[in-house]
Order: structure tokens, then sequence, then C-alpha cells
């Protein structure tokens, strides 16, 4: 069954400006070499990709994460390492990625990011939120309204008066350069010209 | 780009969300009928092909009809041909629903919106509400 490459690399192409759920290195043990290799993984919703290197234009390869386990493997020759083990197809086993992370900070982070990291999931949580949302909005006599189809409403946020709006005003500042400080240095130009890009990211937040 | 097929296939023995005979034509010729399971369409009961639905548009095409295309190369158009509009309707609605970051971007309103009403993060009751995915600053035009 062929994936449509084409939609999928113009879809990891169109986001590189934009933070991803998490990014960083992981070492992956190879099929045929089954040494571990040093890769960049992006975790973008539920796809995670892989890459030989952090600027490449094209990822090695994709990992679908519907319906995956996440675990950590102990026993392995690599300390930190984990397994993500896709669901089964008729006939065959799934398959499992072996992982490991560079440190136990690490581990733990993708483990968690990981774990969430499925459309259904969305598709369950969902629900409830808007239903939740539509009932305040009847009780308040107010006209519920839809998402937005683009984040322009991100402007429209009304400026934070009191100090818990501020405290969680600020607070989300503050997370969205936690994301920008972690993002990894690039090679010399690469670095400059992300700097540029991430600076007007921030500004249009 | 490698990928597991067997992957592939997993997900489109998945319950679907959206399964139905639609006639399709590609930018090139060809047919297939479409099941949707979240972001990636698998085109079903054989499924020879998968669509990633992110950054795509779903317009609708006279008489009963849509096509999606992608943002980064918009004049390529893959046509659906549905036996009602009522059918393409459904269609167009679970295609909008099938994007994760469609599904993000509304959760994250949702959040938003109701924090602002009552002043509490929806999110807490589940503890998720540190993950970075459903961050304001998350979001990206």
């Amino acid at each position: 069954m062929k994936l449509h490459q084409k939609s999928v690399l113009s879809f990891f192409r169109g986001c590189r400006t934009q933070a991803p759920d998490r990014e960083g290195i992981l070492l992956k043990k190879g099929t045929r070499n089954t040494s571990y290799q040093r890769r960049w993984f992006i975790l973008r919703g539920n796809l995670l990709f892989y890459l030989e290197n952090q600027a490449d234009h094209t990822p090695l390869g994709l990992i679908l994460l519907e319906n995956c386990q996440v675990e950590p493997r102990l026993g392995a020759t690599e300390p930190y390492a984990f397994t993500i083990l896709t669901p089964r197809a008729e006939g065959t086993g799934g398959r499992a990625y072996k992982l490991a992370a560079e440190n136990q900070e690490e581990l733990g982070a993708w483990l968690w990011a990981l774990a969430g990291a499925s459309w259904r999931r969305l598709v369950v949580l969902l629900p409830p939120l808007e239903a939740r949302y539509r009932e305040l909005c009847q009780a308040a006599g107010q006209e519920p309204s839809s998402p937005p189809e683009d984040c322009s409403f991100l402007a429209t946020l009304s400026i934070p008066s009191s100090f818990q709006e501020l405290h969680e005003h600020f607070g989300k500042e503050i997370r969205v350069l936690q994301v920008v400080r972690r993002r990894p240095q690039a090679s010399a130009n690469g670095s400059s010209r992300s700097q540029t890009q991430e600076q007007q990211e921030l500004n249009s937040c | 780009m490698r990928y597991n097929e067997k992957e592939l296939q997993a997900l489109s023995r998945q319950p679907a969300e959206l399964a139905a005979e639609l006639g399709m034509r590609g930018p090139k010729k060809g047919s297939g009928e479409p099941a949707l399971t979240g972001p990636l369409a698998p085109l079903c009961p054989q499924p020879v092909g998968a669509l990633l639905l992110e950054r795509c548009r779903v317009t609708q095409e006279e008489p009963s009809g849509f096509s999606i295309s992608f943002m980064e190369d918009p004049e390529r158009k893959y046509h659906f041909q549905c036996c009602s509009e009522e059918q393409c309707q459904e269609w167009m609605g679970a295609l909008r629903r099938a994007s994760y970051e469609f599904m993000r971007r509304s959760l994250i309103f949702y959040r938003n919106e109701i924090q602002k009403m009552t002043g509490k993060d929806p999110l807490e009751q589940f503890g998720i509400s540190e993950e970075a995915r459903f961050q304001l600053g998350g979001l990206k035009a």
C-alpha cells in the first residue's frame, strides 16, 4: 500500500518554521545494521519523523503513532532505551522501533510526549470540551463561536487585567520562549536564519 | 522516505470514521474508494494508497463532489464524486475533522474559552494541562 509521499513531505516542509511538539536526538537501532544510529527526531501530531541531520530537507523515515505502545526497555545495551510498538497488521506482529534517549530527562520527556500523540485521543478529548463550552455559552446567553480556521484569533485575545490573568499571560509567553530556547543549535548559517524566523513567529503570537 | 507499510495497513483495518465508494480522480488518472481513518485516509477496501490530510484545502465542486488540494501545490486537485449533496457535506465535514491540526486548534480554542469564562483550566481534571501540544504558544498560523 503506497503512502502518498507528496502530501506527507509537503506537510513536513510546510511546518518546518513552526515549533514541533517535540524534537531532538534519539538513538535508533537499525534493522539491517543493528547498531544504534544517532538521528534527529521530530514529533508533530501523530507523526514521528526522523532525519539523518537536523537541517535535512527530506526525512529518512516516518513512524505513524496511532494505537502504538511506548514503553521503556530495561536490559537493553543502551541505557535510557525505549520501544515504540506499532499495531499488528493481519498475520504479522507489530514492528518494534528500538530507540534510546541520551539521558534520563530526555527519556522521560519523550515517553510523555509520545504516549499522548494519537489523533484518536483528540477525538475523545474534544467532544466534552465542546459540550462544556456550548453549555457555558447558553448559560451566559452568548452565541457560541467556532474554532478558527487559522491562528489569527490569537491577536484578539483580550488584554489581561487582573494579576491572575497577567500571571497566565506571561506564563504562556515564557512557555513559548522555552520552546524556542529548547530548539537545538543548527549550523552557524542555519541558526541565524532560524533565529530571525523564530523572532517573527514570536512577534506574530 | 521510509515508512512501514504494515503500519498503514493496520491503520486501514481500524474502524473507519467514514467509508464509502466515491468516484475519485487524481491529478493523474486513477480510481479508488476512499475511507477515512484519521489524518491518513487509506483508500479501501484494497488499500492502494493513503493521503495525509494536513495543510490541505477541501473545496466543494459542483454538482455533488469535492476536491482536496494541498497548500504547497494548490493547482493539483484530487477530485471525489459523491452520489448526493448530503454525502458530499458529510465527507467534507469528516475530512476537516480528520486533520490533527484542526482537532488540536479546536481543543486549544475551547480550552481557552472555558478558562476565560470559568477561570478554570478544563484540562486540569485530566492531568494534561502541561502537555506541550495543548499550549496556546504552540499555535501557529
